[in-house]
């Protein structure tokens, strides 16, 4: 069986490769393999999952990258803070999200609401160990986000985030603490402690996300 | 990122265009290429047209089946003491060659991760058209928004191909004769062309 991509040839002294074409050999060998015992023996390719637009806020070193990543089956070992926007289509059994992660540094987040058209949910998420300052700042740009005009309407996920830590804060802390009982009334939120060290828990959680997105679509009356 | 994909300038409802055309216009809008149907034989723009400063930094693959990654490439960070850049080739970076498999033409559904840097003007409405032709033929025309990008930011984004249904016969073509499948990526700021990247592919296995 051959291997998807052979070599790789750009015509310019300005690129250098960190393709690794010998890692790359052995998977698209099994990925041959799969493809032809796909083709033999399915019916047909399956049908589309629906897609959905949503926006990933939260601020810096929270870890919306590394959650991201990690459900899009990506190395994490070079993560570096977001200096602007990153789109990524995060796969799930039943839909695709497609999420617009933005950094959340001071200079990138206060550009946040030219992203907002067109979302239809939104993902939040905030370091449950981080210090009482940044858990303020945290709790103001939720507010904020929860109230904007092009978000009030859509379902949050927040993501109580980083509770391997020691110093993170329950779930049930982070809850009273950000006074989303009173706040986000009548909206559609889900809150969930989440961390790396847990991706089945952090998918279970995008799928509540997703159960409110199809509510949601039906709602709207779309096809 | 769902892209829009159309087949013909009918399709969009725009006037078929020629290069010469646009060659002599001051400003190449989107509608512009939607109009073009073949390959352009010379850029329609210069590098210098690329006052934001946009620079494409990195380049990934991947099946969206599987997830597996086909490839990555990544340009290594300008070093200070580099080259007089006047001294490259003046379209060094705006032309790349892929080799791929017969094994390529089978997948339905690729992610095509692109990152790239903005100078420190802010950018209103980024756009992207990127247009597939083999020998003479329309294969695919790929267009979408990027919209806003910050003042000096690195972004990346996926969008996800949906790779047109080719017959037997075409597919046996394209990779009989590498290289004949080529492409024209136009970038737009604000609905002005400011980048023009070409490409071409192999999907013989060899170089």
């Amino acid at each position: 069986m051959h291997s998807i991509c052979s070599s790789f040839f750009l015509d310019s002294r300005l690129y250098s490769g960190h393709h690794h074409f010998e890692d790359n050999d052995k998977l698209l060998r099994h990925y041959m393999d799969y493809l032809c015992f796909r083709t033999l023996c399915c019916k047909g390719p399956p049908p589309p999952r629906p897609e959905y637009d949503v926006v990933c806020i939260g601020l810096t070193g929270s870890g919306k990258t590394s959650l991201l990543s990690r459900l899009c089956s990506e190395a994490t070992d070079n993560i570096v803070p977001t200096t602007g926007f990153s789109i990524k289509a995060v796969p799930f059994p039943n839909a695709i999200l497609n999420v617009k992660e933005l950094g959340g540094a001071d200079s990138i987040k206060k550009y946040w609401s030219r992203y907002y058209q067109g979302s239809q949910g939104v993902v939040f998420v905030l370091d449950s160990a981080s210090s009482e300052e940044d858990l303020e700042v945290a709790r103001t740009e939720l507010h904020s986000a929860l109230q904007h005009p092009q978000l009030c309407t859509l379902p949050f996920l927040i993501l109580a985030n980083h509770q391997d830590k020691p110093a993170a804060r329950t779930v049930q802390e982070i809850k009273k603490y950000f006074e989303l009982e009173p706040l986000a009334r009548g909206k559609s939120w889900i809150l969930e402690g989440s961390s790396v060290d847990n991706m089945e828990a952090v998918k279970e959680s995008f799928s509540q996300l997703i159960h409110l997105l199809e509510e949601k679509d039906q709602e709207t009356g779309r096809i | 990122m769902r892209v829009k994909q159309e087949c013909n300038s009918s399709d969009v409802g725009v006037p078929c265009t020629t290069e010469d055309e646009l060659l002599k216009r001051s400003a190449i809008s989107p509608e512009d290429v939607l109009g073009l149907q073949k390959i352009t034989e010379n850029y329609l723009c210069g590098p210098l047209e690329n006052v934001y400063n946009i620079d494409f930094t990195r380049f990934k693959i991947r099946d969206m089946e599987t997830g597996t990654v086909l490839f990555e490439i990544t340009k290594p960070p300008p070093l200070e003491s580099a080259v007089n850049k006047r001294d490259l080739e003046p379209n060094a970076g705006r032309f790349v060659r892929y080799q791929f498999t017969p094994a390529f033409l089978q997948l339905r559904r690729v992610g095509a991760t692109v990152e790239f840097t903005v100078g420190d003007i802010p950018i209103n409405n980024f756009r992207m058209i990127e247009r597939h032709y083999f020998r003479g033929q329309l294969l695919k025309s790929f267009d979408f928004e990027f919209g806003f990008c910050i003042p000096s930011s690195k972004n990346t984004c996926e969008h996800i191909y949906e790779l047109p249904p080719l017959s037997e016969e075409l597919m046996r073509e394209m990779i009989l004769h590498p290289y004949e499948t080529q492409s024209d990526s136009f970038y737009f700021v604000d609905n002005k062309l400011v980048m023009h990247n070409k490409a071409d592919y192999s999907y013989s296995g060899g170089p």
